[in-house]
């Protein structure tokens, strides 16, 4: 059987999520994209600058890979909000990564703020995926507000320092009823990989592929990385023992 | 002639422009442009009905590279 991942009714094949910031170029993300594997792709919202207009991002996304706008450099509740239904109105997909943050040293989430975003989006038609610190309360509270997802955090965003709340995240998997993508914070393959044989659904990753030193090859690694932590936790890891515990026959011995 | 804000600039329209028309005169003609006319956002598929009233403020966004 083919072990798709369902969001909000869709079926994805690649359980890696990519964000398309910090790119050097947009044929660079596209190359980028295209070893990912990935079928759903994150963009920013903002203003038009008319002295600067610049290349148009939707042009390098394959065509098959789904656009998720986002809700960054949103503050609170009703900044959200009105990027989304701006977004929307637009043409662009009724997806919407929410994210409100306030603060911008570690750019954390306001829960407060995304639990009231997400129950007025949702009510309004939108598929709901918002970015969230791991707490198993919130996720339960924003996935019986209709959220489509719950996506927490590993570590701050573009901190590269994997699943530094691993046992929160843990938590929330063996709660959560909607798929878990660990977005922000993941440096490495091995961290990806990690992430889901906890148990995450998928992963969302940026700052990692694209700052490396060669993004495209990053790209594959990561997808692979996903694949092998997903086998992983298909096949069933073994219980981790205090003590070694020998691989080989301890009798007849020569 | 009239005037109305785009992202905070002025800009002259006649009337009876509409959207679509101001985002052609901006050079805009992306697959994606995203329009707010007076704090509501305006659907794509009436870009070319909606016209443009002197005082207007239309924010003109789109997609661009982000996690």
């Amino acid at each position: 059987m083919q072990d798709t991942l369902t969001i909000a009714g869709r079926s994805f094949g690649s359980r890696l999520i990519l964000g398309t910031g910090k790119y050097e170029s947009f044929a660079n993300m596209r190359d980028a994209v295209v070893a990912s594997g990935a079928e759903m792709v994150t963009v920013a919202v903002r203003r038009v600058d008319f002295d600067a207009p610049g290349e148009d991002i939707t042009t390098f996304v394959p065509e098959d890979v789904l656009l998720l706008p986002n809700t960054s450099g949103c503050e609170t509740a009703d900044e959200a909000v009105r990027t989304a239904r701006l977004a929307r109105a637009g043409g662009l997909p009724e997806w919407i990564k929410l994210e409100v943050i306030p603060d911008s040293r570690y750019l954390l989430p306001d829960p407060v703020e995304t639990l009231k975003a997400a129950k007025i989006l949702v009510d309004d038609g939108f598929t709901v995926l918002p970015y969230m610190l791991p707490d198993p309360v919130l996720a339960k509270k924003l996935e019986e507000a209709g959220c489509a997802t719950v996506m927490p955090l590993a570590a701050p965003i573009g901190s590269g320092r994997g699943l530094k709340l691993r046992d929160a995240i843990r938590i929330m998997v063996e709660e959560a009823e909607v798929p878990v993508v660990v977005d922000a914070g993941l440096g490495a393959p091995s961290q990806a990989a990690e992430a889901m044989e906890l148990g995450a659904d998928a992963v969302l990753v940026n700052t990692a592929i694209a700052r490396a030193e060669d993004p495209v090859k990053m790209a594959r690694a990561f997808r692979l990385g996903v694949e092998a932590g997903r086998a992983a936790r298909l096949a069933g890891l073994i219980e981790e023992q205090e003590a070694a515990m020998p691989s080989s026959p301890v009798g007849g011995t020569v | 002639m009239s005037t109305v804000l785009v992202n905070g600039r002025e800009q002259q329209v006649e009337a009876g422009d509409t959207v679509a028309l101001l985002l052609e005169r901006l050079g805009l003609e992306s697959r994606y442009a995203l329009v707010e006319r007076n704090g509501e956002p305006v659907e794509r598929a009436r870009f070319g009905e909606v016209e443009l009233a002197s005082g207007d403020r239309l924010v003109v966004a789109r997609p661009v590279a982000g996690g």
